[in-house]
């Protein structure tokens, strides 16, 4: 009985994934673990640190702390899903010139949070987005330039700010 | 942490009897940000899952004629920012909206703060200014009892084996109502209350307190009102002096305890000054 695993079908970057896990795996482990995305990151693993943020139909969520189950039937996003053809997402090219990465472990949380910031708020105030980023932590202490590289996508520094959450 | 059983019941009958078959080996999850980091941690080792996301109608928040109703799966931050919510129970989206981090009150629920029975659970506040009733079903029917009711304990509420917290029903708010919520910590909402503190205030037409209701968070063993302080505001003209003898009563009702996050007496001192504040905003939003 317990190693019984359960089907799910979960949509992951736009693709439709069915994975088979036991249901007591966290939406993380069965990312990292049997999906390979290994750009969301295990961090204090009790839904503190905020580095395994992933988008759960577009709102931020910390995936080590939910429950593959919960996830099942929902689309998904990673850090991986926000590169396209044509490049890197605005948020993740300003995160690089604006120097918002030091050890990079916290920047995929960091990302995801930031683009679920600026869906739902396209002109999001710097206390909103600080208030946004409650949940990651940075121990490179990189949050000044970590808010301004969101500032500069959302004053269109890298063109007008598209909320794509539905496409990827 | 692995359980052996994984549950998805499509009703509230189904999961009753699921809760009774498993007879106090089955969690329920609702948003699981509770429930996950302490199976993983093994303080909890159920037998049985049971997930309640297929049941219809867990996770609504209604707004009608007779009150407010939340259901037991209603999310923190779809609550936090419902604007139907502003004119009457700004306190619910305030107090719901002061747990922890954007993720984390994407998953939370309200009956999932409430099941915790943390003493400084903070969504919880709304419903106790609000006087909610938690309306409890087992396989015996349904049965309702006020919020207070339904904490026994640090991480204890009252439920039965076999019940199953279906919603909360808030009455319509009466005229001349403020109420306000505040959470004292030290590293904002990510950390756990040292103080939780709330009020509502109901006017009569001369100005004088009507009614008074004073939530007291981390300080007991359960969440409390501190009804004497209610008790002194009533019928008097609210202002500095009567908020300042009414914070100093809810401090002497109140029996905290000195743990990592503050001593005994700065939590009495910190009663003092935040019921105060939350007292002076409830009068500001009343009138």
């Amino acid at each position: 009985m317990y190693e019984e695993k359960m089907r799910f079908e979960l949509t992951v970057n736009g693709k439709r994934q069915v994975v088979y896990a036991h249901p007591s795996k966290t939406l993380l482990e069965v990312l990292r673990e049997e999906l390979n995305l290994t750009g969301t990151k295990r961090g204090c693993d009790d839904s503190n640190c905020g580095v395994c943020t992933v988008l759960l139909d577009g709102k931020a969520v910390k995936s080590c702390t939910m429950l593959i189950v919960q996830a099942a039937g929902h689309k998904v996003t990673t850090i991986e899903g926000l590169e396209t053809e044509k490049g890197l997402h605005p948020l993740q090219q300003a995160f690089i010139d604006h120097f918002a990465v030091q050890c990079g472990f916290c920047t995929p949380g960091m990302i995801l949070t930031a683009k679920a910031i600026l869906d739902e708020n396209p002109d999001a105030t710097e206390d909103e987005i600080r208030e946004g980023l409650h949940g990651n932590l940075c121990r490179c202490t990189g949050y000044k330039s970590i808010v301004e590289a969101i500032e500069a996508v959302r004053d269109g520094d890298y063109g007008d700010y598209v909320i794509n959450w539905q496409e990827v | 942490m692995r359980f052996e059983k994984y549950f998805q019941p499509g009703s509230v009958e189904e999961c009753c009897a699921l809760l009774k078959e498993y007879a106090g080996k089955a969690k329920v999850l609702a948003g699981g940000t509770d429930l996950v980091p302490r199976l993983k941690m093994g303080l909890l080792k159920p037998t049985a899952v049971i997930g309640m996301m297929d049941i219809p109608g867990m996770d609504e928040i209604t707004l009608s004629e007779e009150g407010l109703t939340l259901g037991a799966l209603a999310n923190l931050r779809k609550i936090s920012l419902d604007s139907r919510l502003d004119q009457d129970y700004l306190v619910v989206k305030e107090a719901c909206g002061h747990v922890s981090s954007m993720q984390v009150r994407n998953m939370a629920t309200i009956g999932g703060n409430a099941c915790n029975a943390n003493p400084s659970a903070d969504a919880i506040h709304g419903l106790i200014l609000n006087d909610a009733t938690a309306v409890i079903a087992s396989d015996k029917g349904v049965r309702e009892i006020p919020i207070l009711e339904f904490f026994a304990g640090p991480g204890k509420n009252t439920l039965e084996q076999g019940e199953l917290l279906v919603k909360f029903v808030l009455p319509k708010v009466k005229p001349r109502t403020g109420a306000a919520y505040k959470k004292f910590a030290i590293r904002g909402d990510s950390d756990i209350s040292i103080v939780g503190a709330g009020a509502r205030l109901t006017l009569a037409e001369d100005g004088t307190v009507a009614e008074a209701r004073i939530s007291l968070g981390a300080v007991a063993p359960t969440p409390m009102r501190a009804v004497k302080a209610e008790a002194l505001l009533s019928g008097k003209a609210p202002g500095e002096e009567l908020f300042r003898q009414a914070a100093e009563a809810a401090a002497e009702e109140c029996s905290p305890i000195s743990d990592q996050r503050a001593s005994r007496e700065y939590r009495l001192e910190m009663v003092r000054v935040w019921v105060r504040h939350a007292l002076e905003e409830a009068l500001e939003r009343a009138k």
